[in-house]
């Protein structure tokens, strides 16, 4: 009764959200036009416009709408927007149905989903049907064929 | 706080007090830790200026409008004491630009501006656009459907969130797009006509800025629940 009455300390907790994101990525929105060498260290999302060149060691992710008129280099890539420009991705590149890429393809595993659009080479690596000596043969093939071109061309005139 | 053993000097601020002065003052008088008592704009308000004193902060946060101190792991109210007595010292960045610095955020009110981040590549908009800059402040927006987002940004790098204006809103109310976000270390803002410029509470014109990282400028007591 004759006790001291201490308060509790009152811990505000921050403001609750329905979200949070703290592992910031790099965010490109819907009108948003970046031009330049993007480069990202960390995940890149890019639901606008990107023309330059565009490059991570981690996840790129082309949203439905986006457009990148860029050579794209990325360790992982799901791809459902357009991209002219060859893609380089290191391990997995992922199609959906509304991707469209006009240019080459390399990597190691690739998924495309019905309806997806593409026009390029595509070159995927640990093909082991090719023997080393096959492939010797090829490349000597080719640098003859180089040569012979060589050969053929006028001598230039003095 | 004298059950934790902190006692000392009491100086209040007015609006227009030079914090970088008064805390040089008393630093030449012996002082070893300034303890900053407010909320975020106070705390803005102090290290805008005195982020080149070379002493130890403290913050105890009281009061409404305390994001930052979440973001360091400081809890408002009597918690803040005992985690003043722990003495938990960390380096914190501060942000940089055009010869000021600020601590919380850096706020470009809707603009026509151009954004070039680390001299590499440079954003654009076909119509004007809102900069968010965040040091120690979290983001916070809320989306066409109502949902509410909250970004904390994270000590190392600063975090830039552009916002264009899609359309106009009731009585020409701006509706913005979801933010563009860019972590960066370098960025220059331009425009042809002059832009609010918002940092820590202060405003100002400018047609060109630089903003940039300022590594480990102020040393400061943290929580253990900090946020990075």
């Amino acid at each position: 009764m004759f006790q001291k009455h201490h308060p509790q300390p009152v811990f505000t907790e921050p403001v609750q959200s329905n979200h949070t994101a703290d592992d910031v990525e790099t965010v490109v929105g819907p009108s948003v036009k970046v031009e330049g060498d993007f480069a990202s260290e960390g995940n890149i999302v890019v639901k606008g416009t990107v023309t330059g060149s565009v490059k991570t060691s981690r996840m790129l992710t082309v949203e439905n709408g986006a457009k990148i008129f860029a050579n794209v280099r990325a360790e992982n890539s799901v791809v459902a927007g357009g991209i002219k420009g060859n893609v380089k991705v290191s391990e997995r590149l992922e199609l959906s149905e509304t991707a469209q890429i006009y240019g080459d393809i390399e990597c190691k595993v690739l998924s495309v989903a019905p309806g997806a659009l593409l026009y390029g080479k595509i070159m995927m690596k640990g093909i082991s049907l090719v023997d080393e000596s096959e492939k010797k043969e090829d490349k000597k093939r080719f640098l003859g064929k180089i040569k012979t071109e060589e050969e053929m061309m006028p001598p230039p005139v003095i | 706080m004298t059950d934790f053993g902190i006692a000392g000097k009491i100086i209040r601020l007015q609006n227009f007090s030079d914090s970088r002065a008064i805390i040089e003052e008393e630093i030449k008088r012996g002082a070893t830790t300034i303890v900053i008592v407010g909320n975020d704009e106070t705390f803005g308000h102090v290290l805008s200026r005195a982020a080149t004193c070379e002493i130890l902060f403290g913050f105890l946060p009281v009061g409404d409008d305390n994001t930052i101190a979440g973001v360091l792991g400081i809890p408002v109210g009597v918690g803040a004491c005992d985690i003043l007595s722990h003495r938990r010292k960390v380096r914190l960045d501060v942000g940089w630009f055009n010869n000021r610095y600020f601590v919380s955020r850096l706020h470009i009110l809707p603009s026509s501006i151009t954004v070039e981040y680390d001299e590499k590549f440079q954003a654009t908009a076909k119509d004007r656009m809102e900069l968010v800059v965040c040091n120690l402040q979290p983001f916070e927006w809320e989306s066409v459907g109502k949902d509410r987002y909250t970004i904390h940004p994270q000590d190392g790098k600063l975090e830039a969130f552009l916002r264009p204006i899609t359309r106009q809103g009731w009585f020409r109310r701006p509706i913005f797009e979801e933010p563009s976000i860019f972590p960066f270390e370098e960025m220059v803002v331009s425009a042809r006509s002059p832009f609010v410029v918002e940092a820590d509470g202060k405003e100002s014109k400018e047609t060109k800025i630089k903003i940039k990282l300022a590594r480990k400028k102020i040393e400061m007591i943290v929580g253990k629940e900090r946020r990075f």
